[in-house]
């Protein structure tokens, strides 16, 4: 481990320019619920200025997306993207395949994680410099939402990190983004529990692991050969990487020890990814061996709901991170 | 026995140009009277754009129908609307979600010729305002200023589809015969929800309003947004909003939309027109008196930033929409590197476009870079507007053309620094194409 860097004093930015926040999540995850409640608390102070405003696209659940926060003392006139942000926030480590979410935050940054592992841990894995905070988000939902969903924690981790407000005051600002949502008072009471328990559960520390060349600013290297009039092959999701859609946590997974594929084919045919690996077969007329989960599986459960010998199945998986598993 | 039917005395009424008119036939303080009010003191609470405007509406009292069909960005509009109706205890509003957004203008016709004195609201973007247009055109050339459409600006009909903030759509319906009003940020978007309708139906101008804002960009960015008392509202609109003097349909013998010849068409054209060129007279009053009441700017033509106080600049920038307020954010220091005066106009009333006011703050310029936004087979909408405003002057500043921002892109600093070069070219006499697109600092 290298000797702790410095970290960025974000009330002091706050006080004397604009702190830009950038979170990364996936479509469905509360990304953009924890950004509203933090401009919600932001703007409990009437001298602060406050924009939030989320990016995705037409895509569906599971697909990622972006939020950004600028949290002022002074009015706040620029409209555009935060390219370089002193406070990136990671909801959802499955986003982290796709994007790299710390892109353009300086040394001595902040980064927030809904994650079980350790601050250390994520420093050194995704290679951070800088003050990194952890919260086990989605074990905290489980327990009082009955749901893995992160948000609830990283709201409150995040506005732990950038501070300024007491833990009542966030749990205030949060219930009542969720009130305007029309939420029943019995949920936001799980909330409440969930809010406080996410308090209890905060670690932080002060890292330097990365390097000169990690997470540089890309220049942008324009739109390459786009087609004529966007017209596309049929397979456009086999060039976007649809299995970043799927849920974090599960995969699907393809068991046939007794040969007991029928050859119905209705696998094949409902898969719209077209990633069913067959044979053909004389006895069947063909026979499914597996399925190329890596890439486009997004793990829709179409094979698992239609296989009459239920030869699928969603079975949790966890990424196992080298640099943790070797120390 | 014979019963002798007497006859009900008629009903007071006068004649007008389109049909007799029966001012005691609607009584609308029952309306006013079950208005339920939604903030009682000036509040200060985070929204988003559509959130605002979906409030403004909901304070007004005479809204009482909302029309509306889903659409992304503009869909919250609605459901913020809904969700507030469905919490009133015994509320006489109503919310129509229609089949599609030709039946929600269809609807809107329908209401507002019924009667002239309520407003009817609804919001849409992108290909639900083209899905309209056959209706909107009508409803432009109707007379019926009690129509509020709020378009949240989204790249309309092509290939391929975009969802973000692109103002295309509003820019393709400059002749539908809407006024066409453009806002950025929140306040600015309530504010001018409340301001439209006294403009709209102010009895020299008697024409529908479009007020319209970013998709995305505004519609889904949230920020601090004071509302005001409703009593507030009231007593402002009831200032500018007078009984119509035309008769509707509950309240009158009349039709709209009649067949006419050759020989009156274009006499109801040139009405149009002059109905339209009367808002640049009365928007400056309204928002006067706006700004008396609630203390914040009211309607503008545009906003201004950067020009001395002799109106000089040596280089101002044209656009629109909230990535104006990125250049703002860069002005100052660009203006200091280069030792330039560097001006910039955010133009807020698109149609009519108000070309002497425009003139006038640019005749001291020398030279005018126009950002479009929207996709454009020439130089751009908006260069041709500027173009036609400064083409009196005896020497007209020298107007470059870009584009940027199409289809919601990111208007990064770096970009607006790397326009501003580009434009600058045109103070050092450097020969310039008709039109560039730049994105990320670059020109493609």
């Amino acid at each position: 481990m290298k000797a702790p860097a410095q970290a960025m004093d974000l009330q002091d930015i706050i006080r004397t320019s604009v702190l830009e926040v950038r979170g990364d999540g996936k479509a469905g995850g509360g990304l953009v619920l924890a950004f509203q409640s933090l401009a919600s608390l932001m703007l409990r102070d009437d001298d602060m200025h406050v924009q939030e405003w989320p990016f995705f696209s037409s895509a569906r659940r599971g697909a990622n997306i972006r939020s950004f926060l600028r949290i002022s003392r002074r009015p706040i006139q620029a409209a555009c993207e935060v390219t370089r942000p002193r406070m990136a926030v990671l909801m959802d480590e499955g986003a982290a395949r796709s994007v790299d979410f710390a892109q353009g935050v300086p040394p001595g940054g902040t980064f927030v994680f809904n994650t079980r592992h350790t601050p250390e841990e994520c420093a050194r894995h995704y290679h951070l410099s800088g003050r990194v905070v952890t919260v086990p988000g989605d074990d905290i939902g489980t327990k009082h939402l009955k749901h893995a969903i992160g948000n609830v924690s990283l709201y409150i981790a995040a506005a732990r990190a950038i501070g300024g407000f007491g833990v009542e005051q966030m749990v205030d600002a949060f219930l009542e983004t969720l009130k305007k949502r029309r939420i029943p008072a019995a949920i936001l009471e799980r909330n409440r529990a969930a809010l406080l328990a996410s308090a209890e559960s905060i670690r932080e520390g002060i890292f330097d692991e990365a390097g000169p060349d990690d997470h540089p600013l890309q220049e942008w290297s324009g739109y390459g050969d786009l087609p004529v009039g966007a017209q596309t092959p049929l397979r456009l999701s086999q060039s976007n990487r649809t299995a970043d859609y799927a849920p974090s946590g599960f995969r699907l997974r393809f068991e046939d020890p007794a040969t007991a594929c029928t050859g119905c084919a209705h696998c094949i045919t409902n898969c719209p990814e077209g990633i069913i690996r067959f044979v053909p077969d004389t006895e069947r007329g063909l026979l499914v061996t597996g399925v190329d989960i890596g890439t486009f599986c997004k793990l829709c459960g179409e094979c698992i709901a239609v296989c009459p010998e239920h030869l699928f199945k969603e079975v949790p998986f966890e990424d196992r991170w080298e640099e943790v598993l070797s120390s | 026995m014979k019963e002798s039917i007497v006859p009900a005395a008629p009903m007071a009424h006068h004649t007008t140009p389109s049909g007799e008119i029966y001012p005691g036939a609607l009584n609308l303080e029952p309306v006013r009277a079950a208005h339920q009010v939604l903030h009682e003191t000036r509040d200060t609470i985070t929204a988003d754009g559509n959130t605002a405007a979906a409030l403004a509406t909901l304070q007004m009292w005479r809204c009482i129908l909302f029309a509306g069909f889903p659409i992304t960005p503009s869909t919250k509009y609605i459901e913020t609307v809904a969700a507030h109706i469905s919490q009133q205890v015994g509320g006489k509003k109503r919310v129509k979600l229609m089949e599609a957004e030709h039946a929600v203008a269809d609807y809107l016709v329908g209401a507002a010729a019924a009667c002239r004195d309520l407003i009817f609201p609804t919001a849409t973007s992108s290909v639900g305002l083209d899905h309209m247009t056959e209706t909107t055109r009508s409803l432009g050339a109707s007379g019926l200023g009690n129509v509020l459409l709020i378009d949240v600006y989204r790249a309309t009909a092509n290939f391929p589809l975009c969802i973000e903030g692109d103002p295309s759509d509003t820019l393709a319906h400059r002749d539908d015969g809407f006024i066409q009003i453009a806002c950025r940020g929140k306040q600015q978007i309530y504010d001018t929800v409340i301001q439209s309708p006294c403009l709209g139906m102010h009895h020299d101008v008697m024409t529908p309003v479009m007020p319209g804002y970013y998709g995305i960009k505004d519609s889904h960015r949230n920020a601090r947004l004071v509302v005001e008392p409703d009593r507030e509202i009231h007593a402002f609109q009831d200032r500018w909003i007078k009984p119509c003097p035309f008769p509707g349909l509950v309240n009158g013998d009349t039709a709209f939309g009649n067949c006419v010849t050759s020989r009156h068409f274009q006499g109801f054209k040139v009405s149009q027109k002059r109905r339209m060129d009367r808002v640049l007279d009365v928007l400056p009053q309204i928002s006067a008196d706006f700004e008396r009441q609630f203390g914040r700017p009211g309607l503008a033509f545009f906003d201004a930033v950067g020009f001395g106080d002799d109106g000089a600049a040596d280089f101002a920038v044209v656009s629109l929409g909230p990535d104006f307020g990125t250049f703002e954010a860069v002005r100052e220091e660009y203006a200091k590197r280069t030792r330039l005066k560097v001006a910039g106009i955010a133009m807020r009333l698109l149609t009519p476009f108000p070309r002497d006011a425009v003139r006038k703050r640019l005749e001291r310029t020398k030279a005018v870079l126009v950002v479009n936004q929207a996709h454009h087979q020439g130089r751009g909408h908006l260069t041709l507007d500027v173009a036609d405003a400064l083409a009196d002057l005896t020497t007209p500043p020298r107007i470059v053309s870009v584009f940027a921002g199409i289809g919601g892109a990111d208007v990064s600093e770096i970009t607006w620094e790397q326009m501003l070069d580009h434009g600058r070219g045109a103070l050092e006499g450097r020969a310039l194409p008709p039109w560039a697109v730049f994105h990320e600092g670059r020109q493609l």
